[in-house]
């Protein structure tokens, strides 16, 4: 069954701007999907529509069979982190938390249990406007887990976390996963979520570019040759003149279309000396450069 | 909806607004009354206009509530709040009934407060000032209740107009401008237009003082109590109706 599903989805901000364009997708019982894509994707804004807090100006979504706002006992049901700024800063972290859980009728007691969760009990008799910011993210999580929910929306949880952080963040949300939540995560930073996500949604520009589990996904798409030279630059010219799409990537070089024998080749053939050569599948950033290429040149 | 009525109290139990509040109206209308109790001849203080002009000492609370319920609202965008309270309760509309219903009870339970300090503090003082003074001012229970109820609609007022403009400094500052200002210029200048103009309204039904001295010529044109009344829940209904229409319609961003 579908836990969400998003049919034809367009939002307009006044006549201009095309936040989300003809968006469609379905998100599956107990997994984690991200939505990624660069800043102005229309990500934040598909799941403000997703939560009713954005109107659609045309298609529709659902959320466990039912539109957000028919939902009995939302915060029971759907959890939801979209920024780290809904918090009065002089409110405490925890009367933030109880004002929120008050709303939804929440007793006292789990307010304590969530901040117990994301490890912020510590903290939270403070106002919130001492919290650094990988604290009010945590602060946001704990308020999207009060009503232990069975769907889980979050918009860049990662946004202001340190590496520690990151990774107390993936342990979590694969730990919100394993009991069996369904959880839809996006980020503008793709390797941020390559090891966290089963499936993925990729917008640009208001537009859902693909879908899909990540393994498939990346094994549809061209692998890459990685090529290392002290003579990048003649051998990226070689290889465009020969027809291969060429993105630079520090001192090497991410090439797709030929093989990597083929990248030899022509590179023998202009005495350029290699220093590494080798066939690897593409990152998610590869991937996304990869299908937004695509949709440019289509 | 009494979820929502109790996580309302809860902000403003949880924030330092409503102590900053309280601490306002302390000094709006404890200050000038303690002076005037401590520094006005012995002989003066028993007398009407003196003891009239005691018993007003609260007058200014409206005008606090008015910008306590503008901040209630307007704080919720400013800080992101709003959203948390939307996804807890999807039916908008109840969210700002539950706000407009909660403000008019604080403010009707405040104006109580600073209309009781009142009392007592001219009782403290004038046994001090060893002077027998009628703490009521000559007001009935009726004139209590009337300032009792316009405090609570303009606390209302406040939260309704909070949600139809957002931004806090502008409505703060544009309404406090209109409220003194441009609505007692046009009051002074077209009483026939002055007198249909919400503040005045508001005054119309709770102030005494309106109909006192010299205010033959303003007042002539002015609505009788329960028409004023019938006018005020009319500005409040259109606006508070608004605000709901409105943030049905808002995208949260």
């Amino acid at each position: 069954m579908s836990v969400i599903k998003a049919e034809h989805l367009t939002k307009r901000f006044g006549k201009k701007v095309l936040a989300v364009d003809d968006v469609s997708f379905a998100i599956e019982e107990g997994t984690i999907t991200g939505v990624l894509g660069p800043n102005g994707a229309g990500k934040t804004t598909t799941l403000r529509i997703i939560l009713d807090l954005v109107r659609p100006s045309s298609g529709s979504v659902t959320i466990l069979g039912h539109r957000y706002r028919e939902l009995r006992a939302p915060a029971a049901r759907v959890g939801a982190l979209l920024d780290s700024s809904g918090f009065h800063p002089g409110r405490s972290g925890r009367n933030a938390l109880r004002v929120i859980a008050a709303g939804a009728g929440i007793p006292d007691a789990r307010v304590d249990e969530t901040l117990e969760m994301v490890e912020l009990e510590g903290a939270a008799k403070r106002a919130v406007k001492g919290y650094s910011t990988g604290m009010k993210q945590r602060l946001a999580l704990a308020a999207s887990l009060l009503g232990d929910p069975e769907v889980l929306i979050l918009d860049e949880p990662a946004n202001g976390l340190d590496p520690e952080g990151m990774l107390w963040l993936r342990t979590f949300l694969r730990k919100l996963a394993s009991e069996g939540r369904t959880v839809l995560v996006s980020s503008h930073v793709l390797a941020e979520v390559e090891q966290t996500v089963d499936d993925i949604l990729i917008m640009s520009k208001g537009q859902l570019l693909a879908q899909g589990p990540i393994r498939e996904l990346t094994a549809s798409t061209q692998p890459v040759v990685r090529v290392r030279s002290p003579q990048a630059e003649k051998l990226e010219a070689a290889l465009v003149s020969s027809g291969a799409a060429v993105n630079r990537l520090n001192d090497a070089l991410a090439v797709r279309g030929p093989s990597a024998a083929e990248v030899g080749d022509v590179a023998h053939a202009q005495g350029v000396a290699l220093h590494e050569l080798l066939t690897e599948q593409p990152s998610l950033e590869e991937l996304f450069l990869q299908i937004a290429g695509t949709r440019r040149e289509q | 909806m009494i979820a929502l009525a109790r996580a309302e109290l809860l902000k403003l139990r949880s924030t330092r607004t409503a102590l900053g509040l309280f601490i306002v109206i302390l000094v709006v209308t404890l200050v000038p009354l303690v002076l005037i109790l401590a520094l006005v001849p012995k002989d003066w203080l028993g007398e009407e206009g003196i003891t009239q002009f005691l018993t007003t000492a609260s007058a200014l609370v409206p005008l606090v509530l008015l910008v306590f319920g503008i901040l209630g609202m307007t704080n919720e965008y400013r800080h992101g709040t709003i959203t948390y309270s939307y996804l807890v309760t999807p039916r908008r509309w109840q969210v700002m009934v539950v706000k407009l219903v909660v403000y008019l009870l604080v403010g009707m339970v405040t104006m109580l407060v600073a209309m009781a300090l009142v009392y007592v503090a001219i009782l403290i003082g004038g046994a001090i000032r060893g002077v027998d003074i009628d703490a009521t001012g000559g007001s009935t229970l009726g004139d209590y209740a009337r300032q009792l109820v316009v405090a609570g609609l303009v606390t209302t007022f406040g939260v309704a107009l909070g949600a139809l403009i957002r931004a806090q400094i502008i409505t703060v500052a544009g309404t406090l401008i209109w409220a003194l200002f441009v609505e007692n210029i046009i009051y002074v200048l077209k009483p026939a237009v002055g007198n249909w103009l919400p503040f005045v309204v508001f005054n119309q039904v709770s102030a005494a003082q309106m109909s006192g001295d010299g205010m033959e010529a303003l007042t002539e044109s002015a609505l009788t109590r329960p028409e004023a009344f019938l006018v005020s829940i009319a500005y409040i209904a259109i606006v508070s109706v608004a605000a709901v229409f409105i943030s049905l319609r808002r995208d949260v961003t």
